[in-house]
């Protein structure tokens, strides 16, 4: 359907184009990182396309893509990465950014893709054209690590401010936790960090019961 | 003027009559000293047992609660504070929304990395004594939220004191915990509050000492 969208793209903006293909009835276009904000300007101002909707920016990590296909999970092994497994490397380029565009007079959308080296993930801005891409790309920049490039307020939009990493790369630890008060140590394996010394330096309160604070006539 | 009443002295309570008085006994009630020792009688008496037992009995079934709500376990919690499950049957059907007018911290839903200090300000507002419920397995232990912004439990943080599991919990497994709480409380030693203070060495500091300090000091 938005077959003639991207046939509109190859013939106005031929240099920017990278290649364009359908999934599941959805049109996608792959783009120069160069050239993505003249595709959406175009995309929205132009009388045939009309896309006056971003419904989303998302980003995949594509790290473990290599692997995967094989049948090697990233969920699987938590030590390593998958593909440290196989000496195959990370796959590149690694970072994809998709800018979902929507039109709600001409009922069409697109799929507009950009795909990043992990050497190089920034990207130029888009909240001049679109206002809700101020938080979306604050969004891919808190979990995932991609820079846009004068963006007014760069800054975390859902994690706190002294979080370290970019949680939603393949690569982040899956057990690393960052608490923000000091956290207890349990001698639990399974609930994150420890073993540690365990409910004896636990500090209670006035009523909290440990077995001293209990009647022993009642439980015992 | 002739009518007069007898003024009666002044006694210990485990102290007699002296002789000297020249008071019948029949005239002599024993006085109380202090409402400590007021209120120590008046629990005795209403449970024919140990001050700790009533004020436990009491304690147990006068549950101020505040729900720290975070999540989907709230719809639970909504259910047993109406009027089908009626946590009021058990005594703790007044939600306070302020920490410091409850006693029972009930933690309802997830409690993530970004939430914990509040729910640890909320939890040192809250004036002794205090109980807390982790309410279903996300307070509990994290649930199946193993990952990199969930706390995995509330007792990493705060003592926890019943322990409620459940997806959400049923109504009655809620009432099945505030039961077990209950029993916990009852349990539990309570003392009377007392103003009485340890010696403290003479020093320098000693003369700025509150009148109160003063007087209980001596």
């Amino acid at each position: 359907m938005s077959q003639a969208l991207i046939d509109l793209l190859k013939e106005k903006l031929p240099d920017a184009i990278v290649s364009s293909h359908s999934h599941c009835g959805d049109e996608v276009v792959v783009v120069k990182r160069e050239q993505i904000v003249d595709v959406i300007k175009f995309l929205r101002d132009d009388p045939a396309a009309e896309m006056k909707l971003l419904s989303q920016i998302a980003c995949i990590d594509m790290l473990t893509f290599a692997t995967e296909q094989t049948g090697g999970g990233s969920i699987g092994s938590l030590e390593m990465p998958a593909y440290a497994k196989t000496n195959q490397g990370p796959y590149e380029p690694r970072y994809q950014v998709a800018y979902n565009l929507a039109s709600v007079t001409k009922k069409h959308r697109l799929r507009v893709r950009v795909e990043l080296r992990s050497d190089d993930c920034t990207l130029p801005t888009i909240t001049s054209l679109y206002p809700t891409a101020n938080w979306w790309e604050r969004y891919c920049w808190d979990m995932m690590g991609i820079e846009f490039t004068a963006h007014p307020n760069l800054e975390r939009l859902l994690l706190y401010p002294e979080f370290v990493g970019h949680p939603l790369r393949k690569d982040y630890p899956i057990h690393r936790r960052q608490p923000l008060v000091h956290e207890h140590d349990f001698p639990d394996l399974v609930r994150g960090p420890g073993p540690g010394p365990g409910g004896a330096n636990v500090p209670m309160s006035q009523t909290h019961v440990g077995r001293k604070n209990v009647d022993p006539n009642t439980y015992e | 003027m002739s009518n007069k009443p007898t003024r009666l002295p002044v006694l210990k309570p485990e102290g007699n009559v002296p002789e000297s008085a020249g008071v019948a006994e029949e005239n002599v009630l024993p006085v109380l000293l202090s409402r400590r020792e007021d209120a120590i009688g008046f629990f005795e008496t209403l449970m024919k047992g140990p001050v700790s037992n009533t004020l436990g009995w009491a304690r147990k079934h006068s549950l101020f609660q505040y729900p720290f709500v975070t999540a989907c376990c709230g719809m639970e919690y909504m259910s047993v504070a109406a009027s089908r499950y009626d946590v009021a049957r058990f005594g703790a059907e007044f939600p306070r929304f302020s920490p410091r007018q409850a006693d029972l911290l009930m933690i309802v839903g997830t409690i993530n990395i970004k939430q914990s200090p509040i729910l640890k300000m909320v939890y040192d507002q809250m004036a002794e004594p205090k109980w807390v419920m982790a309410f279903g397995v996300c307070a509990s232990t994290g649930g199946f939220y193993d990952n990199y912004a969930t706390v995995q439990g509330a007792d990493r943080i705060i003592p926890v004191d019943v322990y409620v599991p459940g997806c959400p919990p049923r109504p009655e497994q809620v009432l099945d915990g505030l039961k077990i709480l209950q029993e916990k409380i009852q349990a539990q030693r309570h003392n009377v509050a007392t103003l009485e203070r340890e010696a403290v060495p003479a020093s320098a500091d000693s003369k700025r000492k509150s009148f109160l300090g003063k007087l209980l000091s001596k």
